[in-house]
């Protein structure tokens, strides 16, 4: 029993870190915007003041069931894929599930959140809400193909399919996977612009267009849960990064607090220096159209990946 | 009486009973019809046990009944699926004409699909084949005049199915001695090393059931149709023949180990694993511009079917078992969409989805079963679409070699959440229109098989090992050596796992968690608004507004995919029969009706044999 | 919101932080003074150091911006898109137009008087007013809340027959649905 509460602690501090971790980085990412555009920019908590502000509204709507469950399949599937992705390399404190489930249940629980977001768009009626939840789905279809075909060859270069093994691989070579097979690094990198949605891929949100978009019928509450669940995926995204091809963190056979501390500070690192790389490319862009987004992840991207496969099995 | 015979006697009887009742009490037939296919199906799954044969000879050929561990599977999808389908006509099929036609046909092909599951020789396979050919071609002419084109087109095709099966099974007698299909195989009959022929013509006949590209174009229109209660079994359960033919081809074809067999295997597996891949993709990128959910739906069938060909073809164990999983979670979740269907077409009137929205709160019950089928079907977890996709994935990448296909196959199922969501939005999400006010829950017949489905697809996903026991004993039947299954873990042959149990674990918790925290918080001040009551920038909608969002849905995709769009199997094939009419064209310029051309032609044949008569007879 | 600020409770306390900190702005550009917005959010004065940014829709607002003269007609898209937002919610009317009418105080079809038909918690006068008197009412819209005294929702729920009344005799058409309230 003992065992059991200790992984429910481990897993209870796992997501209050992730939802710190993501919230902070999006306080982060609008000071240095601000500075960016030489404005003073808010406070780096400004967040989360934004999250208890639309938490403590007094009044809120929901436009049916579908749009009252809608920040409840995001929270689905946000805590559920970070319970299956290793926060620190072998780590004793935050093993959770990450040895139960592999890439392939990842890829799709991460669909599992969009899908019912798109769900909850729906319902509302908003017109607005339905075209940027298809533009959404068109954009996914564009960088999956990247992202997959970089997942492929990392998985066949190696011979494994868990997060958990291709880290430690790179913790036993010591060469980063974004080293053993650059072309597959390079693609899931450009894939990741996609991903996390800045400039020139913001056409989701997109608020001059769109209102924006999905979330549009969405206050109070509800938008206030769906950021919480929108932190806690851009954590996620920037951990799985971090352990599959920039050789994780923490140490395996060291689960001790300094050790542990850290590895939470290397893991910290990594991630924002990874997420820096679509803010950056972020502000030197205007948006694109949806076909355009779609076109430019069927060409370079999946063309690297391409190669990237072809890596794998010639240098396996 | 001998139980194979007893069922196939209480179908046929069933069908001759429904079909002369409904002279006289059209009310009952649907009864009948439920009651005789529950029977079977009672009777089937208690009386009957995999191995039990029954020999006797019709004329002087010897003929054999039986259920393999094999085709046990497909009885569990054609009886399961019958069943519910049968129950769900009796509401489906009220006030509608020609109820006796119907349901006998309904009846026969059930018939069919169970005689081809009894079948252990190649003539009663062939009969019961053409049977369930015949009376699902009469069913998707139903509506009479307008269905007649896509009724031939069925028909044109379903008979180069069964020429070519005919053909194959003529030459197997020849070859082998022997119309037995065991034996068959025993003997070589599918080994490509010496007659090549003869397994691919019996492709050829299976892969039109399959709806496999480049057979596969009277699909969409036969199962968008035909009456939805039927296609649901159509879809669901007899395109699944089509699979079990060519699972039986491929895996004995496996089994042969000489040299020159493995390399045209192998030449085969890439050839059926990338038709497999393309007609996926193709069907995927079709079914997300379709506006008639129907057809959305038949093409998102030829895209599964695609997929579960594609496990077939990996011939790993992993690769086979995925197929035959995804062929039992297909059956399902399509029979389900397919019944979702017919019950907005009945409440409803139409199922055009530029025409209709908003039906989530006139049908609760029918779109939750529409949601849990959806998720399944694009491989969402934690249902049993997802089981299957999982496996196949992990088939293709670990053990098959043929990565590109992978991708292929990933961006189809991705493509596929675009069709997903384009059918739950167009028909239950957006606005509520003034057209469909009036609209009610289905009736209570039709509720509960699609109910009984989709809580089926909820325990496949919780313990697909349900399904994989069966599974795993028809693989060991077909060679496979000592299948490894769990009751809800999966593993791959790298040794990683998904374990569903703490999937849905997980997900539950969190969901019981945020569910209740959502729900309580600001309970008072939290209320429900109608669609018209959104934010349009300050502007009031009027009643007649129409602000749903349905034409042109997935534009911004079509534009960046232009290029895939541009072929079109019908295309081809349409320009293939102009050509086969210019060439009779042609020809009956030759054999014109004129003594005087005849006459001429017998000329120039003598002219040429005295000129050439040297080269010609020098020996 | 019965928090004057002496029985002010701890929650309320906390939550009135966030919102004066977090100030999401639908502004509504009716007239003229909306082009004084583009220069208060952007880098020179720099609104978001507030916490204040702009809002795509009225269902995540909290502040409805009221930035000049008020046609009847554009009245009913203001007073539906003030309904539509959650509580709790603020009025800044902005410029003189919304205080009296300003410049347009005797035409026909413009309002004088913003807060006969919605509550209004500050006014900015001036015309225009510059980015730094937005600012300014900004701050105090920032006191108001922190004192617990911006609880106009409220007032507007529990007074709207005497808005509904006043609102119906500029707008002669009246067509609003009844399924706002």
């Amino acid at each position: 029993m003992e065992d059991l509460g200790l992984k429910i602690f481990g897993a209870i501090l796992t997501t209050i870190m992730a939802f710190t971790v993501g919230m902070t980085y999006g306080g982060i990412v609008r000071k240095l915007t601000a500075r960016v555009q030489n404005r003073y920019g808010p406070p780096v908590y400004q967040n989360f003041l934004d999250l208890l502000k639309l938490q403590s509204k007094k009044t809120n709507i929901a436009h049916g069931f579908m749009g009252h469950m809608a920040p409840v399949w995001i929270i689905i599937a946000a805590v559920t894929v970070l319970m299956f992705i290793p926060i620190l390399n072998g780590n004793l404190w935050f093993p959770n599930l990450s040895f139960h489930g592999d890439l392939i249940f990842l890829l799709y629980m991460m669909v599992f959140g969009s899908l019912g977001m798109a769900l909850g768009a729906g319902q509302t009626g908003n017109p607005n809400s339905a075209i940027g939840v298809t533009r959404g789905l068109s954009q996914m279809v564009g960088y999956e193909i990247p992202f997959v075909l970089a997942l492929v060859a990392l998985m066949i270069q190696f011979q494994t399919t868990s997060v958990q093994d291709l880290t430690q691989v790179q913790h036993e070579t010591g060469v980063w996977n974004a080293f053993a097979n650059p072309f597959a690094f390079l693609a899931a990198l450009l894939a990741s612009l996609g991903m996390f949605r800045y400039s020139p891929f913001d056409i989701v949100g997109a608020p001059a267009e769109l209102a924006s978009g999905p979330v549009s019928e969405f206050g109070g509450k509800y938008l206030g849960t769906m950021m919480s669940g929108g932190a806690v995926f851009a954590f996620i995204k920037l951990t799985l990064y971090v352990h599959l091809f920039f050789g994780g963190a923490g140490n395996p056979d060291d689960s001790g607090i300094l050790a542990t501390l850290a590895g939470i500070g290397i893991l910290l690192v990594k991630t924002f220096l990874l997420y820096m790389i679509p803010v950056f490319y972020g502000w030197i862009n205007p948006r694109y159209r949806t076909e355009q987004a779609i076109r430019y992840f069927w060409g370079w991207p999946t063309a690297l990946g391409i190669v990237g496969v072809l890596w794998a099995v010639f240098f396996n | 009486m001998n139980i194979f015979f007893l069922l196939i006697t209480i179908l046929f009887s069933g069908a001759l009973l429904v079909f002369l009742i409904n002279k006289v009490a059209p009310k009952i037939g649907g009864i009948i019809a439920f009651a005789t296919i529950a029977l079977v199906s009672f009777l089937f799954f208690t009386q009957v046990d995999t191995g039990d044969t029954y020999q006797f000879t019709l004329g002087e050929i010897p003929m054999q009944f039986g259920v393999t561990p094999y085709t046990y599977i497909f009885a569990i999808i054609v009886l399961g699926l019958g069943t519910l389908a049968s129950l769900y006509s009796i509401g489906y099929m009220q006030g509608k004409k020609r109820l006796g036609y119907y349901y006998a046909n309904f009846i026969l092909t059930v018939t069919g699909m169970i005689g081809i599951i009894f079948s252990q020789d190649f003539i009663s396979f062939f009969i019961f084949w053409e049977i369930m050919t015949w009376s699902s071609y009469l069913l998707v002419i139903y509506t009479g005049h307008k269905s007649q084109n896509i009724g031939m087109k069925y028909m044109i095709f379903s008979a180069i199915g069964a020429y070519a099966m005919l053909t194959a099974i003529v030459s197997i007698k020849a070859n082998y001695g022997t119309y037995n299909i065991a034996d068959a195989i025993q003997n070589g009959a599918f080994n490509f090393s010496e007659h090549m022929y003869i397994p691919i013509m019996l492709l050829i006949g299976f892969t039109v059931k399959a709806a496999l590209m480049p057979l596969h174009v009277w699909a969409p229109n036969a199962y968008s149709k035909s009456p939805m209660a039927f296609t649901s079994i159509f879809s669901g359960a007899m395109s699944k023949m089509g699979i079990l033919g060519i699972g039986l081809v491929l895996a004995s074809a496996y089994s042969y180990t000489d040299h020159e067999n493995v390399n045209y295997v192998v030449a085969l597996r890439y050839t059926l694993g990338w038709l497999g891949g393309i007609t996926a993709v193709m069907a995927t990128i079709y079914a997300l511009i379709q506006t008639d959910a129907k057809k959305l739906l038949a093409y998102s069938s030829i895209a599964q079917l695609g997929y579960i060909i594609v496990g077939l073809s990996t011939g790993s164990e992993l690769g086979v078992m995925a197929a035959l999983f995804l062929a039992i979670v297909h059956g399902i979740f399509k029979g389900a969409l397919f019944m979702v269907v017919g019950a907005v077409e009945k409440q409803v009137g139409t199922t055009d989805m530029t025409k209709i929205s908003g039906l989530i709160r006139k049908m609760p019950f029918t779109f939750f079963v529409a949601l849990v089928s959806i998720i399944a079907l694009a491989g969402i977890p934690p249902l049993g679409g997802f089981v299957g996709k999982w496996m196949l994935y992990e088939a293709l990448i670990t053990e098959s070699n043929n990565y590109f296909l992978v991708i292929v196959i990933f961006f189809s199922s991705t493509a596929a959440f675009l069709y997903s969501y384009r059918f739950l939005f167009g028909l239950f999400l957006g606005q509520e229109e003034k057209d469909t006010e009036h609209v009610k829950e289905a009736p209570i017949t039709m509720i509960i098989p699609m109910m009984i489905l989709a809580i089926l697809l909820m325990v496949t996903g919780a313990f697909p090992g349900i399904l994989f026991e069966p599974i795993a004993h028809g693989m060991h039947y077909l060679g496979f050596s000592d299948v490894n299954w769990d009751m809800s873990i999966l593993v791959n042959v790298w040794g990683e796992e998904s374990n569903m149990t703490y999937i849905n674990l997980s997900i539950g918790i969190v969901f019981v968690a945020i569910f209740a925290f959502l729900t309580i918080k600001g309970y008072k001040g939290t209320k429900n608004v109608g669609t018209k009551d959104i934010s349009t920038g300050g502007e009031i909608p009027t009643e007649n507004e129409n602000l749903t969002y349905q034409m042109d849905f997935f534009k911004p995709f079509e534009r960046a995919a232009a290029p895939l769009y541009k072929r079109s199997m019908n295309k081809i094939w349409n320009d293939l029969g102009n050509a086969l009419e210019a060439l009779t064209d042609f020809i009956r310029k030759i054999y014109s009706g004129n003594g005087q051309t005849y006459a001429l032609f017998v000329v120039i044949f003598l002219v040429i044999l005295l000129l050439f008569k040297d080269t010609l007879f020098a020996n | 919101m019965e928090n004057d600020k002496n029985s002010q409770k701890i929650v309320d306390y906390i939550g009135n932080f966030a919102r004066k900190h977090s100030l999401f702005v639908l502004a509504y550009g009716t007239g003229c003074g909306a082009i004084e917005i583009p220069a208060t959010m952007t880098s020179r004065y720099d609104a978001e150091r507030f916490g204040i940014r702009g809002a795509a829709t009225p269902r995540q607002a909290d502040v409805l911006l009221i930035t000049g003269y008020l046609s009847t007609k554009t009245l009913k898209r203001v007073i539906r898109v003030y309904e539509q937002m959650q509580e709790p919610k603020y009025v800044i009317g902005f410029g003189s137009c919304t205080v009296n009418g300003g410049m347009y105080y005797d035409s026909y079809n413009t309002i004088n008087g913003l807060d006969q038909y919605i509550p209004v918690d500050v006014y900015i006068n001036g015309c225009m007013p510059r980015p730094e008197a937005v600012i300014s009412g900004f701050v105090k819209l920032q006191e108001l809340i922190m004192a617990g005294k911006a609880n106009n929702g409220e007032k507007y729920r529990e007074n709207l027959e005497h808005y509904r009344s006043n609102q119906k005799k500029i707008i002669k058409n009246w067509k609003m649905p009844d399924y706002n309230w």
